[in-house]
């Protein structure tokens, strides 16, 4: 292949972007070039010198997405340009640090002589729309300051346009801290080439305002080399978060963040490309939400708000939000197999057409693992595939949709009594009935464009969800003896949780954006609408035969949300400004309780009821049907704000305050009483630093933080759930910085948290106290060449440290200090890689709780708390081979 | 600004890793004994309130379990449930045959645990197996033999009881389980006011005049008449071993559960 690079070949922009410095426009960073491959020009072609002007869109993770000829150098000179240009990556352009999607204009300079040219060392040009060429170097795109239009690249600065509100202002001081930065060695001269201007207009999906030190746009970019258990890993890359999973392979990760036990989501809104994820109508928890279905080699980024401070934010953004953003950045078909460690495999097929958006992509994952330890086999299957289409010059839609099954098994919970006396081993079990399946479907679509001032948002979907869950805490403890019951003794307190629910909903919003007092301006009105159907069945199965022998819990509900907000951003100087407004949300419960009678004190002589569970009778046998309806209503207002000061040399304070909601279980409805919320209220005050020093971007940011809680969750091992307990406060710090270079990229996060009940001052159970999480990635072409191409190498690695959490009666759990590592070789389509999960082999709980259970040991019941807890995983070593065929791999 | 978060992070920090989610689990030997005024290896005697002098000669007890619970139940007359509805703070599960003559302290097997929360209620469980349902249990729970005298007269006895299906109360049709077994073996709830602490004992006294408060000797079945015996039965049909069962469960008078 070699001999078929034309070694004359200019990439002149390529050399000026790596040397071209971050261009700091008020609120605006430009892109800059990260990495790029060399055109080739097919065989048989004759260099010559030739001029190729190409537009880059490029999406919120500095991913190529699309890449459009605006002048043409001729056809396969446009070919080869387009080629290797679509294989760059860059960083992404930020707008008050929060990447956005851009389009830039890069020209390629073709030269038929073959000499290498030294790397400029001469600063970029100067801005304000009068852009010099730097002198003998290739030119550098385009400098802002021109008046593009908006949402499209403007050919050659496109002088005259209307300014957008999403650009760079014209004027801006791009360039004036010229890098004295240089090509990588070995990049092929180029002969000068006048820059022209640069287009950067948002292209694509605009992000709601940043709403101070609280948010995150997490772009996974290389961090998704750190080995990940599953998508739902991924928001440990958010400071603070700390996921633990004591239910099995394809339960849903129990969520910490800010000092909050969110269990299975139950005080986080999550979403995946806008699609709530939160179940309404789970008995297992309101707001149970489970991220497995989500493949993780397609999620992008994501914006991760702790706190409730937007007002797009509703039911369960009590400890803060989450949305994952989809795309694939490898374009082409990806085949990915991986084999390790308890007979686990794993086979992945990607696809993202090239000349479409990252936005486009298909997706399936098959896996299964005979897990570790007992019980711990599971099997799940996905599907997604994402469309994206334009509907006009402005405007844009998706269709999204998903698939996805599982089955597992679990070894739910162990009492350390029993693994210290050797009754147990550290990965047992006591009862093999425990586990679940489910399956989820999805299907959105969404539209967004643009109407003079307008901008607007359009999003319907339908999710269809069915899980079963079978979890034993306690043993053989609740079964308690009734007068009306046949004598009985323990017969075991396996739960066997039957959900389906069906959600169906509708969210969008219109901007309107204006200049006043000289500066940009933006009101936004939205609204977020959904319904739920659910049906729930709980019962307790016997140990002895499996068979169900007692119904808990029967519900059929239909639920609903509707909220409306409206949301400013209001500037009142370059560097003041106020974003919030307010949110409010109306939920309707219509919950029929199929067993509402499970006793009587005095029953029917003549037709007792015996071991029934729904009974139709009251004292003295009077009939009743055993169903009953209750239904109510609540309506909550919720007002949101931060206030933003800044940027002053890459710092800006925020102060930010806001009131969410976690609405209520079906089973605390009541007739005719107002509909119970838990409310929080949530401030905070960060201060944020992004700026560039060359190649090395650089963010940090502290943020001191407080909660309270008027009706906190607290976990009930007999309900194998969390139920309402008392008020609580939170007080906590973050402290976060991220790094990113040519060839790394790490992330370190510390959250502090304090959390105590309001009354009694006590500490909140099972919230740790400190979390750390420290990932890295580095990045590069190995310093050797096979048959005339460099290998590429990557090294991951992923921190954890989670400090003691207290647990009930004063108690402490062990500290967990996890680390994961993975290496990878890529050559040419193939990449092979090992990775590593807890590489040092560590022997920890991941989860522990003091609470009673009795599974019937040696002796009388155990009737107190005591130790029980869920095992970490042990080293997990993974094999993977990966290809990728007509796509953008060199 | 910077070093004002910077001080707020350094006092979040050291505030972070402390305080309590109040109370503590602590694990402690358990012991169990015969009256403080019992002497080892010699028989013990005793008035009792029907005007017997009983000497016993042998008395041992099986205990299966002890528990100290943080409530204090209204009623239990309509509670079918083995368990009390409030929070446990101290078990022992192990069980021990208690030789109650002797005031000696008798170890339980094994240790026991509790919460260093206050207990206001005790029970004693008269199990000989590991499950409080089972029907049929053959394990003796008491054991006892001695001499009573009234007025004169000389009363050799002897009685065991076993708590199995000779102790079932049957239940009416519509409420069958009613009257379960669990609730024959379960001696509750005894008063108490306790609260445990790292490095006390659990020592549970049993005094054998509880046993006897209403037992009319006399009036038991005659065994043998060269030499006298009177048997207390093991199946409550006769109203002295019916006394003798209602001292054994008794909660007040024969049971006492302090930490030492």
């Amino acid at each position: 292949m070699e001999k078929h690079r034309l070694a004359g070949v200019a990439l002149s922009c390529a050399i000026a972007l790596f040397s071209w410095p971050a261009l700091a426009q008020g609120s605006i960073v430009m892109p800059r070039v990260v990495s790029q491959v060399t055109p080739s020009l097919p065989e048989g072609v004759t260099p010559k010198d030739a001029d190729v002007i190409l537009a880059v869109s490029l999406d919120v993770a500095g991913a190529v997405i699309d890449v459009a000829v605006l002048q043409s150098g001729g056809v396969d000179f446009d070919k080869a340009a387009m080629g290797a240009v679509h294989k760059w990556t860059f960083s992404p352009a930020l707008r008050d640090g929060v990447p956005f999607a851009a389009k830039i204009r890069v020209p390629v300079h073709f030269v038929a002589a073959a000499a290498p040219v030294a790397p400029p060392d001469t600063p970029p040009p100067a801005p304000s729309g009068a852009p010099k060429a730097p002198p003998a170097a290739s030119a550098p795109p385009d400098g802002a300051g021109n008046k593009p239009s908006p949402e499209k690249p403007s050919p050659g600065g496109a002088a005259g346009d209307k300014p957008s509100p999403d650009k760079a202002p014209p004027g801006a001081a791009a360039g004036d801290k010229p890098s004295p930065d240089k090509a990588p060695p070995g990049e092929p001269g180029a002969a000068p080439k006048p820059p022209g201007p640069v287009d950067v207009s948002v292209a694509g999906r605009r992000p709601p305002a940043w709403r101070g030190a609280g948010e995150f746009h997490v772009d996974i970019g290389a961090l998704k080399l750190v080995p990940q258990q599953n998508a739902a890993h991924l928001l440990q890359l958010a400071p603070s978060i700390f996921l633990t999973n004591d239910g099995g392979e394809g339960h849903a990760e129990r969520v910490y963040l800010r000092g909050f036990d969110a269990r299975e989501g139950q005080d986080v809104e999550l979403s995946v490309g806008g699609v709530p994820v939160n179940e309404s109508g789970n008995l297992h928890g309101a707001g149970f939400a489970e991220l497995h279905f989500v493949i993780p080699e397609l999620v992008q980024s994501l914006r991760v708000l702790e706190g409730p401070f937007d007002p797009r934010q509703g039911n369960y953004a009590v400890a803060g939000s989450a949305d994952y953003e989809l795309g694939l950045q490898d374009r082409g078909v990806t085949l990915k197999y991986t084999y390790g460690t308890f007979n686990t495999h794993r086979a992945v097929a990607l696809w993202g057409p090239a000349g479409e958006s990252a936005r486009t992509f298909g997706g399936v994952e098959l896996q299964t693992s005979d897990g570790f330890g007992q019980n711990r086999a599971s099997k799940a299957a996905s599907a997604m595939g994402q469309y994206e289409g334009h509907i006009s010059e402005t405007g844009t839609y998706r269709i999204l949709a998903t698939a996805y099954a599982n089955d597992y098994g679990s070894a739910g919970l162990l009492r350390a009594d029993d693994v210290a006396a050797g009754r147990k081993g550290f990965y047992d079990t006591y009862d093999f009935g425990q586990g679940g399946s489910g399956s989820r479907f999805s299907l959105s679509a969404d539209v967004d464009g643009r109407a003079g001032d307008v901008t607007f948002y359009q999003q319907v979907f339908l999710v269809q969800r069915g899980m079963r869950l079978r979890e034993n805490f306690t043993g053989f403890l609740l079964d308690a003896q009734t007068a009306i019951q046949e004598p009985h003794g323990q017969r075991g307190d396996l739960i066997d949780l039957a959900v389906d629910e069906t959600t169906f909903g509708a969210r969008g919003n219109a901007t309107l954006r204006g200049e006043i007092l000289g500066q940009k301006q933006e009101l936004t009105v939205g609204y977020f609408a959904r319904g739920d159907r659910a049906s729930d069945t709980r019962a307790r199965i016997a140990a002895a035969g499996d068979v169900p022998y007692k119904t808990d819990a029967d519900y059929q509900a239909t639920l609903g949300d509707i909220g409306l907000y409206a949301d400013a951003n209001l500037r009142f100087t370059s560097w003041l400004s106020v974003r919030g407004g307010a949110r409010a949300d109306l939920l309707t419960y219509d919950v029929l309780d199929r067993c509402a009678v499970k006793d009587v004190s005095l029953p029917s002589e003549t037709d007792p009821p015996g071991d029934k569970s729904c009974l139709d009778q009251q004292r003295f046998g009077v009939h009743r049907e055993p169903y009953q309806r209750t239904t109510t209503t609540g309506i909550r207002a919720m007002p949101r704000g931060s206030l933003l000061v800044g940027p002053f040399r890459g710092f800006t304070l925020s102060l930010s305050a806001g009131t969410g909601v976690r609405s209520m279980d079906l089973r605390y409805v009541t007739q005719d009483a107002t509909a119970q919320f838990a409310s929080v209220d949530a401030y905070e005050g960060g201060v944020s630093f992004t700026r560039d020093f060359g190649p090395l971007k650089l963010a940090a940011r502290t943020i001191l933080f407080g909660t309270h809680v008027d009706r906190d969750l607290v976990f009930s091992e007999s309900e194998g759930r969390n139920v309402i307990g008392g008020g609580t406060t939170r007080v906590g710090w973050i402290g976060q910085a991220r790094a990113t270079g040519d060839f790394f990229d790490t992330n370190v996060a510390l959250t502090l948290t304090k959390s105590s009940y309001d009354d009694t001052g006590l500490l909140v159970p099972y919230v740790p106290d400190a979390v750390l999480r420290w990932d890295g990635a580095l990045f590069h072409e190995l310093p050797f060449e096979v048959l005339g191409r460099h290998p590429r190498g990557t090294a991951a690695f992923g921190v954890s440290y989670v400090g003691q959490r207290a647990l009930p009666y004063g108690q402490r759990s062990d500290t967990i200090l996890d680390v994961d590592a993975s290496l990878t070789v890529g050559y040419r389509n193939f990449d092979l890689g090992v990775s590593a999960t807890n590489l040092f082999d560590s022997t920890y709980k991941q989860a522990e709780y003091n609470f009673v259970s009795d599974w019937h040991g040696s002796g009388a019941p155990t009737l107190v708390p005591a130790r029980h807890f869920a095992a970490g995983p042990p080293r997990q070593i993974l094999f993977s081979l990966s290809a990728n065929f007509g796509g953008n791999k060199p | 600004m910077n070093k004002l978060f910077a001080l707020a992070s350094l006092l979040l920090a050291l505030a972070a890793c402390t305080g309590s989610t109040g109370g503590d689990l602590v694990s402690f030997d358990a012991a169990a004994a015969g009256p403080a005024d019992a002497v080892a290896g010699q028989p013990y005697t005793f008035q009792t309130s029907r005007g017997y002098a009983v000497t016993l000669t042998r008395a041992r007890i099986h205990v299966g379990a002890v528990y100290l619970n943080r409530s204090r139940p209204s009623s239990v007359a309509s509670d079918t449930s083995c368990q009390l509805s409030g929070i446990y703070v101290a078990e022992v599960t192990q069980g021990l045959d208690i030789d109650i003559l002797s005031p000696a302290l008798q170890p339980f097997p094994a240790q026991g645990f509790a919460t260093t929360e206050h207990a206001s209620t005790a029970e004693v469980w008269l199990l000989g197996g590991s499950d409080v349902n089972e029907p049929n249990d053959p394990t003796v729970i008491l054991d006892l033999a001695g001499t009573a005298e009234k007025e004169g007269q000389s009363y050799p006895f002897e009685g065991q009881v076993t708590i199995g299906q000779n102790r079932v109360i049957p239940a009416p049709p519509s409420t069958p389980g009613a009257n379960p077994i669990c609730k024959q073996r379960i001696v509750s709830p005894i008063p108490v006011d306790l609260t445990a602490t790292e490095g006390d004992s659990l020592v549970l006294r049993i005094d054998p005049r509880g046993l006897f408060s209403n037992v009319e000797i006399s009036n038991a079945e005659k065994a043998g008449d060269d030499p006298p015996l009177y048997r207390l039965r093991d199946d409550g049909d006769d109203a002295p071993s019916r006394a003798l069962y209602s001292g054994l469960r008794a909660s007040v008078g024969t049971y006492a559960v302090t930490w030492e």
